[in-house]
């Protein structure tokens, strides 16, 4: 696998007052290969692997999930907003169809 | 995709310059004048068509696309807000936003977002469910497009009704390798 996939920046708004509605900003480093690429150097196709799933989780429930194809840029950057109405942990999992899980978790603390 | 850094470089410096519809002239110009231009392009699509022979999922379109999945149901164009770039340099990256005014309660909430490109071999690119704890019907999202098409959004509300928007990118280097 090459190096640094599934690396992850999660970015949430510094300070989050009780209820608000912030913007959760998301990258995940992955190659997110369409199956149409030629390697240059062997002529062969570049085997489709992209990541088709994608779950959000706020304090445990399922928030959001987003279905993938590999239309979707490689290194996929995905914002979404989130209503930051308790302290709980929120926590995305992406899936690619290779049978890759990378996850991470911040914590969302409102005041 | 070492061969576009010149045109990209190009293309800030005209940006820079104040030229942007100076520079889009000379393209088109190119593309529609210069045969071994043409002939160069053509070729690319050529790769690009032997690839959809291929690996493609078979796909019937836009049209055949949407039928399946909303079935004729009818779509509102408003209260969906959707940015592009008018022009991608890249069409490996291209970011879409999409926004809307429309309410998330429990029990009258926008339950997902779709994302399409007419023209690439699948014109289904992304959704995403939505729940009333987001709080908010958006979505950023870069995207690949294989060359100049109408991108759809398509938000259905947990009432069952569609809301809709349509732009326009014009792609000069098509995203979906070859």
């Amino acid at each position: 696998m090459p190096h640094g996939i599934g690396r992850i920046k999660i970015r949430l708004p510094r300070a989050i007052r009780k209820g608000q509605v912030i913007a959760v900003k998301t990258l995940i480093i992955h190659p997110m290969e369409t199956g149409f690429r030629k390697d240059k150097a062997t002529k062969r196709k570049v085997p489709a692997f992209y990541i088709d799933d994608v779950s959000v989780y706020y304090g445990g429930t399922l928030i959001s999930r987003a279905k993938w194809t590999m239309a979707v840029s490689a290194n996929p950057f995905m914002s979404f907003y989130v209503k930051a109405d308790k302290e709980a942990p929120l926590r995305i999992v992406w899936k690619d169809i290779k049978g890759g899980v990378y996850e991470k978790t911040v914590q969302v603390k409102p005041r | 995709m070492k061969g576009n850094d010149f045109s990209n470089s190009r293309r800030e410096f005209l940006q820079r310059t104040g030229l942007v519809s100076a520079a889009l002239l000379s393209i088109s110009a190119f593309s529609t004048f210069i045969p071994s231009r043409k002939g160069a392009l053509g070729g690319f699509m050529g790769e690009l068509g032997s690839g959809e022979a291929q690996a493609a999922p078979v796909s019937g379109g836009i049209k055949e696309k949407l039928e399946s999945i909303f079935g004729g149901r009818k779509v509102e164009m408003y209260h969906v807000v959707m940015k592009t770039p008018i022009i991608a340099e890249n069409g490996a990256v291209v970011p879409i936003n999409i926004s809307s005014d429309l309410p998330m309660e429990p029990g009258n909430y926008v339950k997902k977002i779709y994302i399409f490109v007419d023209k690439n071999l699948d014109p289904f690119i992304a959704s995403m469910d939505l729940t009333p704890a987001n709080g908010r019907a958006a979505l950023s999202l870069r995207i690949k497009m294989r060359k100049t098409s109408q991108v759809r959004t398509i938000l259905e509300d947990s009432n069952g009704k569609l809301y809709g928007s349509i732009k326009t990118v014009k792609v000069t280097i098509g995203g979906c390798g070859g």
